[in-house]
């Protein structure tokens, strides 16, 4: 199910209904069946996976608590890890490796069976399935490491797993953080309806009115970058770079918001990424949750910056490639993490500072805008076409026929994210008087209904 | 929880006059150029002239043009010049079929000078490939802006998914199926009683062994769009054109349903005779249907020669200037009989 589906405006008001209806002790039961409907909606088959995950995960982490023998917790957390990893393996990775490994292929081709297999796999991609199963791997490795005591209640643990408002595409909680807050009593406070609404109203802007408004321009540009003026591939490679945050953003708040309803804070994902001095606090503020899992259970355990400078660097670029892989088997997105690892290393190396702030931030801007094109092409003859797109190489005569409100509506999103500073958009608009939040609701909602996209698209992060 | 009734009560106000203003705002500013693109025969609905006599209701075939044509204009624009003093208007867009015809026939203005409906009937539109299409997702997403409510409410419709959307995967997994296990029945013996069977025999065999592939998916392709029986009871495209009857007779406008030429000469050379015969079959009952209901049955299903199609490659609708001309005659002539002098 979508946030931005019909559906979903009938599901929340009943599960919403159904939660406070109902006493504390049952209301996980309520917000588990939820869960499973919400994922469902989309392929019920797939739920076998995530109860599959939750059960497994489940046990390894108990087992793991009641054995003091090193080797037994290891080996639990093992199995755990594996299997998680070999499932996400298996329906992300699994065709790309055969695909791009002659050897395989050449022992898959003669069995019919075995390709059929591989075919279904190719075809088959659960519905957020990296972000989960990082999700259950990140509890495994904190009861592994005591960072946090196991939940002994399976169905409390299979909703901490499956919670539905960051199922699909985060953020990637913590259990330690997550799972509390699932397990206290929250009371249907009128603060938290006032709270989640903003957040919501203000995430469907965000995704309805400025994402999907600039994936034309985007999509024009990549399926055919020779067909334009090189202009319009330098405008559709930088709305590419607004598209997939407001998308991605949107989401998140979206994601906040209803949690906020049930009186769960989920972690923020974005802090105004587009703002940072450069790419190392670009990290730092997009796609927080799964930069932090990053840096906690690969960098850290590599041994962080407490290692030789050669082997640090040789960690910074796994972990950039393995963010990038994180996304999908592709080339492009191998290419997109490498790129950010070698950013990064440049900056860190580079002789030269910049002293005026906002130079900093265009070039950090650029620098990741350039890497988006690898991010959302199919392929790198696409990516390399756009490339050549920009440098004016194409030699394309058309000019798009974007709306140039959409241009309008992008400077608004500018103004309303620089406004509101380091607060949250639910917090910024506590800061106001009635009157004047009200007019920007009236404005928010005025904007969804007149010009939203009226295209019916999911998030980009969903395929993730 | 405390709240106060008052304040969400003027929230709730101001929510209201929002979305009346943003449904206001909308219809006079952003309507009509977002249905150009996302709803174009309602577009062409807005600009159509209702001092017009006649309505011509189609897709493609009735616009498609060969390179090669002297004569390039539409089969409406024929209809039109055959019928000195009448005046007939043409709509069509590629790939509707009678499910899109459906909410423009209900907008027809009954107090307009429109008394007489053209609207073309694909035989194809009946077969499974086409009811199962992949596009099919895309059309009913169309149709939101054809729903006779306030635009933005469609609007909001569309952006929010409130059609049927079924996935590609659905819609290929449901037609294989049908291609393996709805039998035809008839009453003469017939070698393979499922398209699957059908397709799976062998074609076209070369002298050197193997079979003329390109021959052979033709062949296959023609099986696949014409080797079904229509069912009255379950067919959607049945449905689809009963409610247009439905919707002209409380309009009281004559209605003609113009059966598309399809090439049956190569149909039977391709395939055979048995092929040939569910065309005729269905057309026949189609014919029978439609007749009892009052309407004027145009029958151009096998009127153009197979040398007229447009395309040899596939089965498509697409005729030259003079495979055009045939079937514009026919409609004019059906239209002559019943335009009142």
């Amino acid at each position: 199910m979508l946030f931005n589906s019909w559906i979903f405006f009938l599901f929340l008001p009943l599960v919403f209904a159904a939660v406070y209806a109902i006493p504390q002790k049952y209301r996980w039961i309520v917000l588990l069946i939820a869960s499973y409907v919400f994922y469902g909606w989309w392929k019920a088959d797939f739920l076998i996976i995530i109860a599959f995950s939750t059960v497994l995960d489940y046990f390894c982490a108990l087992k793991i608590e009641d054995s003091e023998n090193q080797y037994i917790r290891k080996r639990w957390a093992a199995l755990s890890l594996g299997i998680n990893l070999g499932i996400l393996f298996l329906f992300k990775y699994f065709y790309f490796f055969i695909g791009s490994t002659a050897w395989m292929q050449d022992f898959v081709s003669p069995h019919q069976k075995l390709k059929d297999l591989v075919e279904f796999f190719g075809k088959s991609l659960p519905v957020g399935i990296s972000f989960y199963t990082f999700q259950t791997m990140s509890y495994t490795l904190d009861v592994y490491y005591r960072r946090a005591k196991p939940e002994r209640h399976l169905g409390q643990f299979a909703l901490f797993v499956s919670y539905f408002p960051q199922l699909v595409a985060g953020p990637i909680e913590r259990f330690s953080h997550l799972n509390e807050q699932l397990k206290v009593e929250h009371k249907l406070a009128y603060e938290n309806i006032q709270l989640g609404l903003r957040l919501m109203l203000y995430g469907f802007f965000v995704k309805m009115v400025i994402a999907d408004n600039l994936s034309y321009t985007v999509s024009s540009i990549f399926n055919d970058p020779g067909k334009w003026k090189f202009y319009w591939n330098i405008i559709g490679v930088l709305s590419f770079g607004f598209q997939i945050y407001a998308d991605f953003f949107g989401y998140s708040l979206i994601a906040q918001g209803v949690a906020k309803l049930f009186g769960i804070e989920l972690m923020d994902n974005f802090n105004r990424p587009y703002l940072s001095l450069n790419i190392s606090e670009f990290w730092k503020r997009w796609h927080i949750s799964l930069s932090t899992w990053f840096r906690d259970y690969v960098y850290i355990p590599l041994g962080g910056n407490r290692v030789s400078h050669s082997k640090w660097i040789m960690n910074i670029m796994l972990v950039f490639v393995l963010s990038g892989l994180w996304h999908g088997a592709n080339y492009t997105f191998l290419i997109w993490g490498a790129l950010h690892g070698l950013f990064y290393l440049v900056e860190r190396f580079s002789p030269i500072s910049i002293k005026f702030k906002w130079l900093n931030i265009l070039i950090t801007f650029l620098a990741v805008s350039f890497a988006w094109i690898f991010f959302r092409a199919e392929n790198l003859e696409q990516a390399m076409q756009v490339i050549k797109g920009l440098t004016g190489l194409l030699d394309g005569q058309r000019q798009l026929d974007t709306q140039p409100y959409i241009f309008l509506l992008l400077l608004i999103f500018g103004i309303l994210e620089l406004a509101r500073g380091n607060k949250r958009f639910d917090q910024f608009c506590a800061s106001y008087s009635g009157i004047q939040r009200w007019t920007l609701y009236c404005f928010l909602i005025f904007c969804i209904l007149t010009v939203c996209g009226s295209e019916y698209s999911a998030f980009i992060y969903f395929k993730f | 929880m405390k709240v106060n009734i008052k304040h969400i009560a003027y929230k709730f106000l101001a929510v209201v006059f929002t979305v009346y203003i943003s449904a206001f705002v909308y219809k006079k500013i952003y309507w009509v150029p977002e249905l150009k693109d996302q709803g174009p025969m309602l577009f062409n609905l807005l600009e159509f002239e209702w001092h017009n006599d006649a309505l011509y209701i189609g897709e493609s075939s009735n616009y498609w043009i060969a390179p090669e044509d002297q004569d390039k204009r539409t089969i409406s624009d024929m209809i039109n010049d055959s019928l000195p003093g009448f005046r007939l208007s043409g709509m069509q867009v590629p790939a509707y079929h009678a499910g899109m015809f459906l909410p423009i026939v209900d907008m027809i203005d009954p107090s307009s000078r429109v008394k007489h409906l053209v609207v073309t009937m694909n035989l194809r539109s009946f077969d499974k490939p086409w009811i199962l299409s992949t596009q099919e997702g895309a059309l009913m997403r169309a149709k939101c802006f054809y729903y006779n409510s306030n635009p933005v409410y469609n609007r909001m419709c569309a952006a929010l998914g409130y059609y049927q959307n079924p996935s590609a995967e659905s819609q290929d997994k449901k037609m294989l199926e049908a291609f393996e296990f709805d039998t035809l029945k008839v009453n003469f013996p017939l070698q393979f009683n499922t398209i699957k069977r059908w397709c799976e025999q062998e074609k076209f065999p070369l002298p050197q062994g193997g079979e003329d592939f390109p021959k052979r998916e033709l062949a296959d392709h023609y099986i696949k769009a014409y080797a079904f029986q229509i069912d009255t009871n379950t067919n959607p495209r049945i449905k689809d054109f009963d409610a247009i009857v439905k919707v002209c007779k409380q309009k009281n406008i004559k209605l003609y349903f113009n059966i598309l030429a399809e090439n049956v000469e190569w149909a039977d050379s391709l395939v055979g005779k048995e092929l040939v015969y569910f065309m005729k079959a269905n057309r026949d009952l189609l014919v029978a249907r439609y007749s009892k209901m009052g309407v004027v049955m145009v029958d151009n299903l096998e009127a153009v020669p197979g040398k007229y199609f447009g395309e040899k490659n596939w089965t498509t609708e697409h005729y030259n200037e003079f495979g055009r001309l045939i079937v514009a005659r026919n409609v004019a002539d059906s239209l002559k009989k019943n335009i009142k002098p």
